[in-house]
């Protein structure tokens, strides 16, 4: 009897074996669902809601988001999984895979009478090892064009269609590699790449633009829609006429000292806009220079049409983040005030021009001398298929960052999985005592990857475990699984490599939450129930 | 300025979104199509530019939607995309409805993806939730086949706004907060910290704020906000840190709408005693915010009172019943009241602005103001307004819809806002007089004027702002028009004696009115909020939500309202 039972007769709970039973058998429910995604032959799964909305994904992250989860022990594991998509951007379903084995491996030798301490201790040895292995087998890279493009292309043939996946690959390889520092030694600021959709009917393309594009347009039918040679003022200025506090009524005796009032008010707007306007003729008169302002706050109609009338281009509104990609792409500063603009305020581009479609337009700022932000432009029939499209960019320049900051590969394919393998079981025998049982667990379980790999590509599991193994003791080098062919490759030579920190980051966090859901000896449900009025 | 004074709105809560829902469908019920020839004039009409904002789909049809912004759980949209229903981007599970509108059918979607190149192999594998359950109404409404005459039951079955939604929304409008759905028995997002939480979480926070950006960006003269929300949970917390970035990014007017429900709140693994503590603790720092934030600020419920009602007593409306805790019902009175008040700064070439509209009934600092109502107006039958408010005596026109407080007869501000009273209907011409003659406000010539003359003559040294449109409130469906008694006529006029409309007709538009009232009793408000935070168990609150509620934030508020509530103190002052 569960001393809580004393206190409280009608609370819910389960001991030891029973506690286990319920979080072994939630790990593997998830595993379970996110079994079939994992790798580039891993189903896709369209997800339509009651109300017909379309989600599209096999990202980890994705399903384990869109699936409301109620169990504790399981929405445990996902927040792990979330964790694991925070901090490096990849792996949440191999997260979510090896917890699950591991708990499953762990259960054969629990039942058996094994302690669960014991088995959690032989777990972080095991954990240990596995890492010093990982430390082994990196391979250090030099950060250049090619080692790049073969992790993005990793990460993203796992997301979408191969054809897709390479265009991708170029796409945000060219997108780091632009605004990197020349040594390339710093993990890029990724807020400084801007993802913009545009839902096109029958467009399905993704490209970089090496400027930005913004959502939104000119608001005024006589401003022109293209232009070149265009100096960008970027500001934060209002040139609108309103009573900005809300309790400044103003005073008033007669109908003409009201309109004085009025006047005034607006006049001091258009002196801001006289100032621009000066400015552009400064700069533009005489040259084939164009004018365009680019502005954080709001443009009323009357200065839009001071302006237009001086052929300058004014954007209102603008995102709050892109005032700094605009300073970083195009150069010059963001002003916060006209009262003393200067031509070195200016940035340049060399072309900027309005896109219109349907209700939204976009404006295209294109051709900067030496851009440090970069927009990757995404084009797709409809909503979902951008979504899907955008998470998998985001993974692929997560995966370039990673590489960047780590200056390290890992062999993929499987390939680490099966080497730790091995590496473990000869471990194994140098440890005295029962926990050698749990290293040997641990070393299971990590098989689950090239396992699943196989199943999901239509071959044998342990057929291919086998041959993996075997191959694997033979060579120096990291062999991984040919989902082509079935057979033993050398991950190297084809260009499959995974991020260093992704790896080490799953086996830290999963050998941690693995242990602490063994280590759970009652599970319990207690407490107030909502009283229902 | 000739150029549109647009306004943006925002409906945060399940509650708000009921209001609107019913708001929205007042707007649409209102618009009026070229080739109908009215008797109402021009400028009396009101200017739909301003709420409503013109598109163009994937389709190149044009669309008319409401410039809005919503917020909601995952569950009350039932049959509605997130997307809305005009610009695709869905796929429409009902075989029947499926040429009707822009939704596709889930082979093509399917088929779509695999060609675009996202699903890595053939592997495309469809997991589809149970289809959601679309209310009669809504199918009729598709079909295009709603029948005026037929009963749709909607008080006793919509289970939600998305049931009765005549209005359709632009894909930019519908939020849901990620990771919660929708319990009718509880409030799944309770209190107002874990709203502020939501509002500062990164997953809601940029869509959001982009959404408000590329609404204001097509504005030529956006004039300020229209802000309704749930108080009693944590969506209070959600529209009081948008009213601050509203403040921050745009310096605008907002009139904000904190909304009750009509029924007795309670949250997760909550008794009554901390779920009262939680409510209490709710409104506290929501008015705290909202007298910082806000231009001005009303509350709104149809209960009398909102603590300690255990038996859910109602305001009365004379001609007019309706179930205390039915949503459906008591959510289309506030939209009534809500339309009504509001119509003064949206007719056509109006002078009026939101924020003079606000300064006027809120003054040195009052930001909290009393709603009221007549709905239906009472004007008799072949009765004249001259005659009516001669014969009310000291008998008040207006109901309170503001809980637990009266605002008085004197040393009232107030805006007051009358609808469907036609001209002819104001006195009678000069031959058939009689009576009328001697009266004082025979000498009026508008709606509007007469009400002014009756709120001079009858409340003591009070300011009041007249306005009036001869609209009346359309009260066909999807309103519910089963409210009105049946002493009440087709077109919403008492009828005299014992007499009853015709059995099998409905009430199709009423006159009313509707006022804004600002007076030193509205401090009263304010001191029964307050004096429930007595019994409030602070420690208890701490310990349940986990969700950062500070004794120094929560006792500042505390002070601070009493500060706010010493603006009202002074009686005389106007």
């Amino acid at each position: 009897m569960a001393s809580i039972s004393l206190l409280n007769p009608k609370a819910e709970f389960a001991r030891a074996a029973q506690a286990l039973a319920i979080n072994i058998s939630a790990a593997k429910g998830l595993q379970d669902v996110m079994r079939t995604n994992l790798g580039p032959k891993g189903t896709v799964k369209m997800l339509v809601s009651g109300a017909g909305d379309i989600k599209i994904t096999k990202d980890g992250n994705v399903l384990l988001h869109e699936m409301q989860i109620q169990h504790p022990t399981a929405s445990m594991i996902a927040r792990a999984s979330t964790a694991q998509d925070d901090s490096t951007g990849d792996g949440t379903t191999t997260t979510v895979m090896l917890i699950g084995e591991l708990l499953k491996q762990a259960d054969i030798y629990l039942s058996e009478g094994l302690h669960p301490r014991i088995m959690t201790e032989g777990f972080e040895k095991a954990r240990d090892k596995a890492l010093e292995v990982l430390d082994k087998v990196k391979i250090p890279v030099e950060i250049n064009k090619k080692s790049l493009v073969e992790v993005a292309n990793t990460s993203l043939k796992t997301k979408v269609h191969p054809a897709l996946a390479d265009l991708l690959t170029d796409v945000c390889v060219d997108a780091v590699l632009t605004i990197a520092s020349a040594d390339k030694t710093k993990p890029v600021d990724l807020y400084m790449v801007e993802l913009m959709e545009m839902q096109h009917k029958t467009d399905t393309d993704t490209q970089l633009v090496r400027g930005l594009v913004l959502d939104h347009g000119a608001r005024h039918p006589d401003m022109p829609k293209r232009l070149e040679n265009a100096y960008i003022l970027t500001a934060n200025v209002s040139l609108e006429y309103e009573k900005a506090e809300v309790n400044s009524g103003f005073f008033y005796k007669t109908a003409e000292e009201r309109e004085a009032f009025v006047r005034a008010e607006r006049d001091f707007i258009d002196q801001r806009v006289k100032k621009v306007i000066e400015l552009k003729r400064s700069v533009c008169d005489g040259t084939e220079k164009t004018f365009v302002l680019i502005n954080q706050k709001g443009i009323d109609p009357i200065s839009l049409d001071a302006l237009a009338k001086e052929g300058i281009l004014a954007l209102r509104r603008a995102k709050r983040r892109n005032m700094e990609r605009l300073a970083l792409a195009c150069g010059g500063t963001a002003m916060n005030s006209f009262d003393d603009l200067q031509e070195e305020h200016l940035g340049y581009a060399g072309v900027v021009y309005e896109h219109v479609l349907g209700e939204n337009k976009y404006t295209f700022v294109e051709d900067c001398k030496n851009p440090l932000s970069v927009t990757i432009l995404i084009k797709g029939p409809n909503k979902h298929t951008i979504t899907q499209i955008k998470d998998a960019i985001r993974d692929g320049l997560r995966a370039i960052n990673n590489t960047i900051a780590d200056k390290a590969l890992v062999p993929g394919a499987g390939a680490f999985e099966v080497r730790a393998y091995n590496e473990l079981v000869a471990f194994k025998d140098t440890i005295k005592g029962k926990s050698r049982l749990a290293v040997q667990a641990f070393a299971d379980a990590l098989l689950v990857i090239p396992k699943t790999l196989a199943v999901n590509s239509g071959y044998d599991a342990q057929d291919t475990i086998v041959k993996l193994t075997v191959e694997d003791r033979l060579n120096p080098e990291l062999v991984g699984l040919d989902l082509a062919t079935g057979e033993p490759m050398k991950p190297v030579d084809l260009g499959i490599y995974d991020n260093y920190i992704v790896k080490k980051q799953i086996l830290n966090s999963c050998s941690i939450i693995a242990s602490n859901l063994l280590l759970v000896d009652e599970v319990m449900r207690a407490g107030m129930t909502s009283l229902k009025g | 300025m000739d150029h549109t004074r647009e306004i943006l709105t925002f409906q945060f809560g399940t509650y708000a979104n009921y209001v609107g829902a019913h708001f929205w469908n007042q707007q649409e019920a209102n618009f009026r199509y070229e080739d109908e020839s009215d008797q109402v004039a021009e400028e009396q009409l009101p200017n739909n530019d301003i709420l409503y904002r013109e598109g163009l789909n994937a389709l190149n049809r044009t669309t008319y939607t409401p410039r809005l912004l919503s917020v909601d759980l995952a569950g009350t949209l039932g049959h509605i995309p997130v997307t809305g229903e005009l610009y695709g981007n869905f796929v429409q599970r009902d075989g029947e409805l499926l040429p009707l509108g822009t939704g596709e059918e889930l082979q093509r979607a399917r088929q779509q993806a695999e060609e675009s190149g996202v699903s890595a192999s053939q592997h495309l594998d469809v997991q589809e939730q149970p289809q959601a359950p679309i209310s009669e109404y809504q199918r009729d409404l598709l079909k295009n086949s709603v029948a005026p005459e037929k009963n749709y039951k909607l008080a006793e079955t919509a289970n939600s706004w998305a049931d009765f939604l005549y209005a359709r929304y632009h894909p930019r409008t519908l939020n849901i907060l990620p990771g919660l759905v929708r319990d009718p028995t509880v409030q799944a997002l309770g209190t107002y910290s874990a709203g502020t939480e939501l509002w500062q979480g990164a997953a809601f926070n940029d869509e959001f704020c982009d959404r408000i950006r590329l609404y204001v960006e097509e504005c030529d003269g956006l004039q300020g906000f229209h802000v309704l929300f749930d108080i009693d949970d944590g969506f209070g917390g959600l529209a009081v840190k948008c009213l601050e970035h509203l403040n921050d990014e745009y310096s605008r007017a907002s009139f904000a709408l904190p909304l009750h429900h009509p029924r007795i709140t309670s949250y997760p693994q909550a008794d009554s005693r901390l779920s009262h503590s939680i409510r209490v603790v709710n409104s506290v720092l929501s008015y705290n915010q909202l007298s910082e934030q806000a231009a001005m600020f009303t509350p709104l419920s149809t209960l009398e009172t909102i603590w300690r009602n255990t038996n859910l007593k109602s305001r009365s409306l004379p001609g007019i019943q309706w179930q205390a805790d039915n949503l459906y019902q008591t959510s289309a009175l506030l939209a009534a009241f809500l339309d009504t008040a509001t119509l003064g700064y949206r007719l056509r070439q109006t002078p009026e602005s939101l924020l003079r509209f606000c300064e006027r009934v809120s003054p040195s600092g009052r930001k909290m103001t009393a709603a009221g109502m007549a709905l239906p107006f009472g004007l008799r039958e072949g009765q004249d307004l001259i005659e009516f408010l001669d014969q009310s005596g000291d008998h008040a026109l207006l109901t309170q819809l503001t809980p637990g407080c009266e605002p008085g007869t004197s040393y009232v501000m107030q805006s007051v806002t009358a609808r469907g009273i036609p001209a002819e209907r104001l006195k009678r011409p000069r031959e058939q007089a009689g009576e009328q003659l001697r009266m004082a406000a025979y000498g009026c010539d508008s709606v509007s004027h007469m009400l002014q003359l009756y709120y001079q003559c009858s409340y003591h040294g009070s300011v009041t702002n007249a306005a009036a449109t001869p609209l009346p409130l359309k009260t066909q469906l999807p309103f519910p028009y089963e409210m009105f008694s049946v002493g009440i006529s087709g077109n919403g006029l008492r009828l005299p004696g014992e007499s009853e409309r015709e059995p099998g007709t409905r009430v199709d538009s009423a006159p009313m009115l509707a006022a804004l009232q600002n007076s030193t009793k509205l401090g009263e408000h304010l001191d029964n909020l307050h004096a429930q935070t007595h019994r409030v168990q602070l420690a208890k609150l701490q310990a349940h939500s986990n969700s950062g509620l500070e004794r120094d934030d929560y006792e500042t508020a505390l002070d601070q309202l009493l500060e706010f509530r010493d603006l009202y103190a002074d009686s005389q002052y106007l």
